[in-house]
């Protein structure tokens, strides 16, 4: 793309790579928030054996 | 670009999500299984609930039980499918965290081999500081062992992943020697300041599937890593810069 769009969005100021990292490491955090960490009986059952087999601290 | 960036970290996660379930049922939950016939003895749990699956509905208790019939599983088809599913979710939520600290520290992914092997560095260092540099004080535990306080566990793993990342950032991407050192400074701090460590030692899980288990973990994760970074080095390859959304 040679033209630019006029509107200064945030992927015009900080870079597209950088606009895909931060969102890529917010919706990471909370996905593997969830598996892991979240302390709700029904995703701790859900992802039990998943949790051990990572070794996130479980039980 | 954006989108085929979390695109193509979103599909590196899957596949290795997906191949994260047949290793597991090979290696480590067969032991979360032996485990658990111990835990459910009747040995009383650490956390001094009572835990008798036939009595209270699970869905009622505030501390952690562990039945896992088909009924109360998340999707209703019962505890492989809840595995299945939270592997991809951890794969998925694993691979954008990774691709994310490879766009944010500049690691770009050459076409071919280069891309891939790079990958495969990233990879391994992930496996390291997600699970090798945590295991050093918090070993993989299977079900029935003793526990320290769950939050304050969480808490440290969560620090010494961070400061673990950080450290081996400091190590492999900056050229300052004095860096360098504060990286290892990071790996080695949260190890020195020690884990929650539970009070009573004694558990009735046999020591073998204790330490078969940890050496399980640690293998099965290593695969999981290897492949997701090296899927991720391939797929991030393959997304042209400058391109717009």
């Amino acid at each position: 793309m040679s033209t630019h769009t006029q509107s200064l969005s945030l992927t015009d100021r900080i870079g597209a790579r950088t606009v895909a990292g931060l969102m890529a490491l917010v919706i990471g955090s909370i996905l593997v928030f969830g598996v892991g960490l979240a302390n709700s009986q029904t995703l701790h059952d859900a992802a039990h054996d998943t949790r051990h087999s990572y070794g996130f601290p479980c039980h | 670009m954006i989108v085929r960036l979390l695109l193509a970290a979103l599909a590196a996660g899957l596949i290795a999500g997906m191949a994260m379930t047949p290793a597991q049922y090979l290696k480590t939950i067969p032991l979360i299984m032996q485990a658990e016939a111990y835990e459910h003895g009747e040995v009383p749990h650490s956390h001094g609930e009572t835990e008798n699956a036939v009595a209270a509905p699970a869905a009622e208790a505030t501390g952690h039980g562990h039945d896992h019939g088909a009924e109360d599983s998340m999707l209703g088809f019962g505890r492989f499918w809840d595995t299945v599913l939270a592997n991809l979710v951890a794969g998925a939520g694993f691979a954008l965290m990774l691709a994310a600290v490879a766009l944010l520290t500049g690691i770009g992914f050459p076409e071919g081999r280069d891309g891939v092997t790079r990958g495969l560095l990233l990879g391994a260092a992930a496996w390291f500081c997600v699970q090798l540099a945590p295991s050093m004080s918090l070993p993989p535990a299977v079900p029935g062992f003793p526990y320290a306080d769950l939050g304050d566990r969480q808490g440290w793993w969560v620090i010494d992943v961070v400061a673990s990342a950080i450290g081996v950032w400091c190590i492999a991407m900056r050229p300052e020697w004095l860096v360098k050192a504060l990286g290892v400074v990071l790996i080695v701090a949260p190890h020195i300041w020690g884990s929650p460590v539970p009070e009573d030692l004694s558990s009735e899980v046999p020591a073998y599937i204790a330490s078969a288990y940890a050496a399980a973990s640690l293998a099965t994760t290593l695969f999981f890593w290897l492949l997701l970074g090296g899927l991720l080095g391939s797929f991030l390859s393959r997304v042209p810069e400058e391109q717009t959304a």
